[in-house]
């Protein structure tokens, strides 16, 4: 006894001291099923009852329903955690409901407890996503309110539900940038004590690369520390060389950088014959030739570059810097 | 027992024997993994296991030792990586303290020209408290600016006649005009946009960015603020090393403060007649007293001291390299003008950052004071700006011109805003505004903001916000964001509390202000 009435006042820990008697006595109610919810069945009912229209990844369910509730609620409601006893990772889940039964009656949103839950007055304690967690966009809301209105089914096809608002430009998922590098975390290791120099990773995603940063000891960077690091030069997604004491020989062993995007050369010894070098670096999207000797020529060659998008040349020869230097592409 | 997900709640006394330093109280996380640090390199892996001052914990130690020596991260390394790929590595805050008056600045009104001298409805004031300095005034009336708007750059945005340099950067601010806090008087004012809080004693933004990402040049402290001398001198705060301080955080985070004039770091020169070997032989004896008497009596604060020493010496050499200006082209000089050879004026101060940005330094504050026209306000606000406006455009210029922008962020903007109502008398040339923490505009440039937008409105009156009101908390959680910090996630245990830049209430991060 003692330990389910535990259970239920810890799980409101949100609720106001004078609220909790009256909570007891309504989760007494729900374990005694008074309060359950028991429309989930109906719901059930009328998904199977909807023809089979799509399958898998064409439905309105997995295109659209889905995804709101992985970025907003799985979090809680997932497989790490189940408050109030309610899963949201799946379609078979969502239906089974939770503590007080289903959460979505088929075909009458404004009744459905999970519906109710996201629009209700964000102050109330029983608004969801709970803790202030980021609340469900307008459109969002939307997408929810046409899908149970439509049925609450997992097989209707994303063609069938009308009015749905259009997605907002969806961020395409984010290509891995580099291979993983904890398997190599040994060799970064070895090459930071050796070199004096760091391998940093540019964040805690393990695809997004290395950042090869030397301001601590810029002159400690020569070609020789370039051509150390040819064992781990996929990882590599932005060098920060200003200052260092490279020159094109150096610039040979970043050809073979196939990972790099983004290239610091300022103030370097690197002249426009090695920029030809360069020519590999399919995925290179800014350089900088900051204060170098580079001129024209230099930056003619960089031209064979497809994903280069940036290039600085301030304090260098090239003769075509924009009249305004704030303007410089 | 991962530092990264410290979930033990327990008190050493509730740890029967075998309590480890992670389950003390009271003890900051960022000290407890540096007191570990040591501890586990010296104890475990030098001459052993030894009783210590804290409670014969190295002892107790040994049992976990190699779970927590695999978490320890070294000293001075960054407490976790971002949690997603930066926009911004760098940051450069021009703090302009006393508040500029957000109507002869950003936020333009033209249409009070027409109302000029009538009286502020009351409804607009709403029963606001008022400061001591209005309050007692019998009459609110309406000070139009006196500094004309104009259109500027491809966005057509409406810039200040005040600032025909920045106009020609003005497609490159994103222009903030809804900001808000919750303090009418400046020291708690700059308190809550330097720490998040009114209080002292909360880390500063440099302090957080240091804590969560570590140093790109060790040779240089992570963040360094700077003061500005200022053109003329009416109603100036002082500021103080509490805006740019650590906190609860180790001391390492703290900003160095560089001066102006020939010593930019205090004692950092040798004395003369010492020279640099007797120093670094003095400052090893130092460390070694200190590491003695850190095995005494194992107080984390006095590993915090040894690096701080070691920082001191590596800046003998990094600072001099830093602070020659020598070098230097003439191009330099035109964009930023002839006052940028004058150590510590604010012109001084933006070149100053702009090499400090180069070396890899992430966050410099500059403060520029004096912008505080409760009177004479159209002959100090031109002052103010006349000292500042072709520095701030340089900056932004030269940091763009050498690939620096596109992960610099630049932040400009005092602490609140100006009432539109005149302080003392009105006349046609001449009226002061009291301070206003209902709206202000402050403006943001590179470092993933989005070029040549504004963002907010505020009422005919530059009084109340009517759209998109964005709290100092916004902003806060805004900069994380473009270092790739979660502002949530970026927090440090304290006084039983996971503290955050942001502290404890809604905050969030404005999408609409990113590139
Ligand atoms: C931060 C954690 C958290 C997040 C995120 C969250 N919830 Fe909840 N949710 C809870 C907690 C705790 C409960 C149990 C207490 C209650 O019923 O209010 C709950 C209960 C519910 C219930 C009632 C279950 C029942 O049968 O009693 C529904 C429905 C619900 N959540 C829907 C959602 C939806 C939809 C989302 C996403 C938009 C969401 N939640 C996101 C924490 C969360």
């Amino acid at each position: 006894m003692t330990s389910w009435l535990n259970a239920s006042f810890s799980g409101l820990s949100r609720a106001a001291a004078g609220r909790q008697a009256v909570a007891v006595i309504v989760s007494v109610a729900r374990r005694h099923g008074d309060r359950r919810r028991p429309y989930a069945l109906f719901a059930l009912l009328a998904a199977g009852a909807l023809a089979v229209s799509a399958r898998g990844e064409d439905t309105f369910f997995a295109q659209r329903v889905a995804p709101i509730f992985e970025q907003k609620c799985v979090a809680c409601h997932g497989e790490k955690k189940q408050k109030g006893k309610l899963r949201l990772d799946s379609f078979a889940q969502l239906m089974r409901g939770g503590e007080g039964g289903g959460v979505v009656k088929a075909g009458a949103p404004k009744a459905s407890e999970l519906f109710i839950r996201v629009t209700m007055d964000p102050e109330d304690e029983d608004f969801m996503p709970a803790d202030s967690k980021p609340p469900l966009t307008p459109d969002e809301v939307k997408v929810l309110e046409l899908w149970i209105a439509a049925g609450a089914s997992e097989t209707t096809s994303l063609a069938a539900i009308k009015g749905a608002p259009a997605l907002a430009a969806r961020k395409a998922p984010v290509a891995a940038l580099a291979p993983d590098w904890h398997p190599r975390a040994a060799q970064i290791a070895q090459f930071e004590k050796s070199t004096g120099l760091r391998l940093v990773p540019r964040s805690a995603v393990p695809t997004d690369g290395l950042v090869l940063r030397t301001a601590s000891a810029p002159t400690r960077c020569d070609d020789a520390a370039l051509a150390q690091l040819a064992p781990l030069a996929d990882l590599v997604v932005e060098a920060e060389l200003a200052r260092t004491k490279i020159t094109d020989v150096g610039l040979v062993s970043l050809a073979t950088f196939s990972n790099l995007c983004a290239l610091d050369l300022t103030r370097t010894a690197v002249t426009s014959g090695g920029l030809g070098t360069l020519v590999p670096l399919q995925k290179l999207e800014s350089i900088n030739l900051t204060s170098t000797e580079v001129d024209d020529t230099g930056v003619a060659r960089l031209k064979q570059l497809p994903a280069l998008r940036k290039t600085w040349v301030f304090g260098t020869r090239v003769s075509t810097v924009a009249e305004d230097p704030a303007a410089a592409k | 027992m991962n530092p990264s997900s410290p979930d033990h709640h327990l008190c050493s006394d509730h740890c029967g024997e075998n309590p480890t330093v992670w389950d003390l109280p009271h003890v900051p996380l960022g000290l407890k993994r540096e007191w570990l640090d040591l501890e586990t390199r010296r104890h475990f892996l030098g001459q052993g296991v030894k009783a210590l001052g804290w409670a014969g914990l190295a002892t107790l130690l040994g049992r976990s030792a190699p779970k927590l020596l695999a978490n320890a991260p070294i000293l001075g390394a960054p407490t976790m990586l971002p949690h997603y790929a930066p926009k911004a590595k760098r940051a450069i805050y021009l703090f302009m303290a006393g508040s500029p008056s957000q109507i002869e600045t950003w936020d333009d009104k033209p249409a009070l020209a027409d109302l000029f001298d009538k009286d502020l409805p009351e409804s607009v004031r709403g029963g606001q408290t008022l400061t001591g300095m209005t309050a007692s005034q019998t009459r609110f009336p309406i000070a139009p600016s006196v500094y004309k708007f104009a259109r500027q750059g491809k966005a057509g945005r409406f810039v200040s006649e005040l600032f025909p340099y920045t106009a020609k950067v003005s497609d490159e601010l994103c222009v903030i005009k809804s900001l808000y806090t919750d303090a009418i008087n400046h020291e708690p004012a700059i308190l809550q946009l330097t720490t998040g809080n009114m209080f002292p004693g909360k880390p500063s933004i440099g302090s957080w960015l240091s804590y969560g990402l570590g140093a790109m040049n060790a040779e240089l402290p992570t963040f360094v603020v700077m003061t500005s001398k200022m053109p003329h001198r009416t109603n100036v705060q002082a500021l103080s090393n509490r805006l740019w301080s650590s906190g609860f955080l180790s001391p390492e985070h703290a900003a160095v403060a560089l001066r102006s004039g020939s010593d930019p770091v205090l004692y950092l020169n040798n004395p003369k007649g010492v020279s640099s070997d007797v120093r670094r032989a003095m400052i090893d004896g130092v460390n070694d007293l200190n590491r003695q008497l850190f095995e005494r009596v194992g107080d984390p604060e006095i590993n915090a001291r040894i690096s701080q020493y070691e920082m001191a010496f590596r800046m003998q050499t990094s600072v001099p390299e830093l602070t020659d200006f020598s070098k230097e082209p003439q191009s330099t000089w035109d964009l930023y003008g002839p006052k940028a050879k004058e150590p510590g004026t604010f012109a001084y101060n933006c070149l100053m950052a702009r090499r400090l940005a180069e070396r890899g330094v992430r966050f410099t504050q500059i403060f520029l004071r004096s912008w505080d026209q409760h009177s004479r306000l159209p002959t100090n606000i031109k002052l103010m700006a006349e000292d500042s406006d072709q520095p701030t455009y340089a900056l932004i210029t030269d940091l763009k011109r050498r690939g620096l922008l596109d992960d610099t962020v630049v932040i400009w903007g005092g602490e609140f805003g100006r009432t539109v109502y005149s302080q003392g008398t009105l006349t046609a040339d001449n009226y002061g505004r009291d301070h206003h923490p209902r709206c202000f505009s402050m403006w943001m440039a590179g470092g993933g903001v989005k070029p040549g937008i504004s963002f907010g409105e505020t009422d005919e009156f530059s009084y109340n916000i009517v759209k998109n009101p964005m709290h100092i908390r916004d902003l806060h959680a805004t900069i994380l964001h473009l270092f790739g910090l979660d502002h949530n996630k970026l927090s440090f245990k304290f006084q039983g509390l996971d503290q955050k830049l942001t502290g404890v209430l809604p905050s969030k991060v404005i999408n609409d202000l990113l590139a």
